[in-house]
């Protein structure tokens, strides 16, 4: 067997160990050192050489992207999780005549789903949406992620938030937690807009409070200019403009006059 | 460039040309050949004038008898036009199937004057390649039609000459579309890429246009959105060369566009996209059409009821049409059994995704129905006339009103503890300047449009000049006609 190859795997071994340990330090350590190695085979992306070792060099790359992915979730590092996907994405497109497809494959392609939800950036979403083919969408990952979004959209809060309790994958907790916090945003967005006052047990509820402070402390911080009086939030509205009584005859005589122009010089 | 030593040799040959033409109109109808024949001695002419329109023409003269192509006249074509002893003659000839070739021997005997062209010219190399392609493809021989395209392709790499260019934006078209046919998309990415980048290096716009054209819809093959965009957004751009290449890329850039949620956008590139598309090109037209009313649907327009009654496409149209219907009634259900009664044709439109978006339109249009009839609704009812299904309607349909109230869809206040939505009354617009202002942008607009129209008129000076424009215009409408067939034929192709 080709020494680098020995190396990678020797090495994922101890990362798989530290990673089962829940060694989180180690886990990055190890695999920037596994990255570095990777680079010096000639048949993963982008280069797809055909090298002997070509099945078993990309089903090992392919496994260790996967678990940086993961790994990057447990950091609750974004920015992480984003790079790494990019590196894992062509092994999924583009390696299917090469390798078996990852068992792993749909649940991080839902988690990266959920990413972009949670970042708000839908048009990213729904591009990575229409890569996937229609079996994939029958996945429970990919559904779950889908119906999220369709629930967003539809203004059906409570739907993402039950979602939560029915997550079909470990990591997803964490992205699902971010996303209560977006949630909660548009929530008081819509609220403010929708209501012209709130109860504060009720307002508590819809913004999933536990308690009242926390109510008072995320008004504080958020939304200042909400009052909180006589045990209800009462929302500031925007003054609607009101039915205008003058008639504002300066601009009207210029449009007058300008027609009066026109008109000339067309008759 | 030893070609360019070659193009500037003096060459009497040219003159046959018109001649010819002036013949084949006086006898009785001419054999393919003949007329292959005759459109060699165009492209021999444009070639040595250098003068790219010729060309073109001869393109459009050959899509014109595309039909009518046989084995026999396309090697006899190739055995006239191209030296017996040259690499490319071998190379194409036994491309051909063989078959009988009495049908030769009857063209020898034809009334035709002779037309004798200089041979060696590159321009009539390349046209002859394109011919066999053609041929193959129309013959179904899709591996022989592919080594061709490919042998051409590396050979047009050696070539740099600008009256070239049309030909050669016609070979990348097909050998585009060969390979769409037999389904290796992806294995000529890489080559189109390069050759995108050869004939920018060239300033070949139509290459470019082309070319451009076919890595769109090469990664859209794919689904491949956001390769496409960030080739797109890089290309250079330049004032579009041939109508065809630009329909083709405004209905890309729209597919792009709705995907990427840029539904404006999107639909102002999918709408001039069928609106600009020849009469003839049904297909293409279609599908702008089914595209742009679904992203009509998703900005919350209804599109009439003309655009699904238009000539040609009221078959293609109906699973359209109907779910237009449940949209603009807001009926999830209807929704729902008319989105699985089509699934096929929208899955087969790759529009099932949008599809999918549209459930939230359907919410919208029934709240907004209900807000208009209702002055105070209780959210439960809400929650019925929407046929909401979830473990709490009541609760979804107070979230889903008050992001409509935010979003501005309606107009309307919820009543938490009373747990009902209150409509608010619509003012009276005729209290405000709004009629006023909506008055002076329509005259503004109709002056202006006056002002525009006198601008644009021309009168003749002189009666003479007239009777020649007048000779101009009948040719422009018989080649306009020309480029409408010519496109029908391709867009034949496409869908």
């Amino acid at each position: 067997m080709d020494p680098k190859l020995v190396e990678v795997t020797q090495l994922f071994a101890r990362f798989k160990a530290a990673y089962a340990r829940n060694d989180l330090d180690v886990c990055a350590n190890l695999l920037s050192q596994l990255k570095v190695l990777l680079t010096k085979f000639p048949s993963l992306p982008p280069s797809f050489q055909q090298t002997p070792n070509a099945v078993e060099e990309l089903t090992t790359a392919r496994d260790i992207y996967e678990h940086a992915v993961v790994l990057s979730v447990k950091m609750e590092d974004q920015d992480a999780f984003e790079r790494d996907f990019c590196q894992l994405k062509p092994y999924y497109m583009d390696t299917c005549g090469i390798i078996p497809p990852s068992p792993e494959e749909y649940p991080i392609l839902g988690l990266n789903l959920l990413r972009l939800l949670v970042q708000n950036r839908i048009a990213e979403f729904h591009t990575e949406l229409e890569l996937l083919p229609a079996k994939a969408l029958e996945n429970l990952c990919i559904k779950h992620a889908v119906e999220l979004e369709q629930s967003f959209m539809e203004g059906a809060y409570n739907r993402v938030l039950t979602a939560r309790q029915a997550v079909p994958h470990e990591t997803y907790v964490y992205f699902m937690d971010l996303l209560a916090k977006t949630v909660r945003d548009e929530i008081a967005g819509c609220s403010e807009k929708g209501y012209d006052f709130l109860s504060i047990s009720d307002a508590k509820q819809m913004f999933m409070f536990s308690s009242d402070q926390e109510l008072q402390q995320y008004i504080a911080e958020e939304h200042p200019e909400w009052d909180v009086k006589n045990g209800s939030v009462f929302f500031q509205k925007v003054k609607e403009s009101q039915p205008c009584k003058e008639i504002p005859a300066a601009p009207v005589i210029t449009q007058t006059l300008g027609y009066a122009r026109e008109l000339e010089r067309i008759v | 460039m030893p070609e360019d030593v070659q193009m500037s040799e003096p060459q009497p040959a040219a003159a046959p040309a018109p001649a010819a033409a002036a013949a084949a109109a006086a006898a009785p109808p001419p054999s393919t050949l003949h007329h292959l024949k005759e459109i060699a001695s165009v492209i021999e002419a444009g070639s040595l004038s250098k003068e790219v329109r010729r060309i073109s023409r001869a393109v459009r003269l050959t899509v014109a008898l595309r039909r009518r192509l046989a084995a026999g006249d396309v090697s006899a074509f190739l055995a006239f036009a191209l030296p017996a002893s040259g690499e490319a003659y071998a190379r194409l000839t036994c491309l051909l199937p063989k078959e009988d070739e009495t049908e030769m021997d009857v063209d020898a005997t034809a009334p035709a004057t002779q037309i004798s062209i200089k041979q060696g010219l590159p321009e009539i190399e390349i046209y002859c390649c394109l011919l066999v392609l053609i041929f193959l493809i129309d013959q179904k021989k899709y591996d022989e039609a592919k080594s061709c395209a490919t042998a051409t392709i590396a050979r047009l790499k050696t070539l740099n000459r600008r009256t070239v260019d049309v030909l050669a934006s016609r070979l990348y078209f097909y050998y585009s579309y060969v390979h769409e046919i037999t389904n290796s998309l992806a294995e000529i990415r890489g080559n189109l890429l390069g050759l995108h980048r050869m004939a920018t290096l060239h300033h070949d716009e139509l290459g470019q246009e082309t070319l451009l054209n076919l890595l769109l819809r090469n990664y859209l093959h794919y689904n491949l959105f956001d390769q496409a965009e960030k080739l797109r957004s890089k290309a250079p751009r330049f004032e579009a060369h041939s109508n065809q290449q630009f329909c083709r890329y405004l209905f890309y850039l729209g597919k792009i566009r709705t995907i990427q949620l840029e539904y404006t956008d999107a639909k102002e590139s999918l709408l001039q996209a069928a609106r600009k598309a020849p009469m003839a090109a049904r297909g293409f037209r279609i599908q702008c059409n089914k595209w742009a009313i679904i992203v009509r649907l998703l900005l919350g327009e209804i599109p009439e009821r003309t655009v699904f009654m238009q000539k040609g496409m009221k078959e293609a149209l109906i699973p359209y049409f109907e779910l237009t219907n449940a949209v603009r009634i807001g009926d999830l259900e209807l929704f729902r059994a008319v989105a699985d009664k089509f699934a096929s044709t929208f899955s087969a439109d790759r529009t099932h995704n949008l599809i999918v978006r549209l459930r939230h339109n359907v919410i919208r249009t029934g709240l907004r129905n209900i807000s208009l009839s209702y002055s105070r609704i209780s959210l439960a009812d809400i929650a019925k006339k929407l046929r909401l299904v979830s473990a709490d309607p009541v609760a979804d349909a107070e979230s889903i009103v008050s992001k409509a109230i935010r979003d501005g869809a309606i107009d309307a206040t919820i009543d938490h503890s009373n747990g009902w939505m209150v409509s608010k009354e619509t003012g009276d617009v005729y209290s405000t300047n709004e009629p006023q202002a909506a008055f002076n942008s329509r005259i503004a607009f109709c002056l202006n449009m006056h002002n525009e129209a006198v601008k644009a008129m021309r009168f003749p000076p002189n009666s003479h000049k007239e009777k020649e424009s007048a000779e101009k215009r009948r040719e422009r409408l018989q080649q306009e006609e020309e480029l409408a067939k010519h496109m029908a034929e391709e867009d034949d192709d496409d869908f």
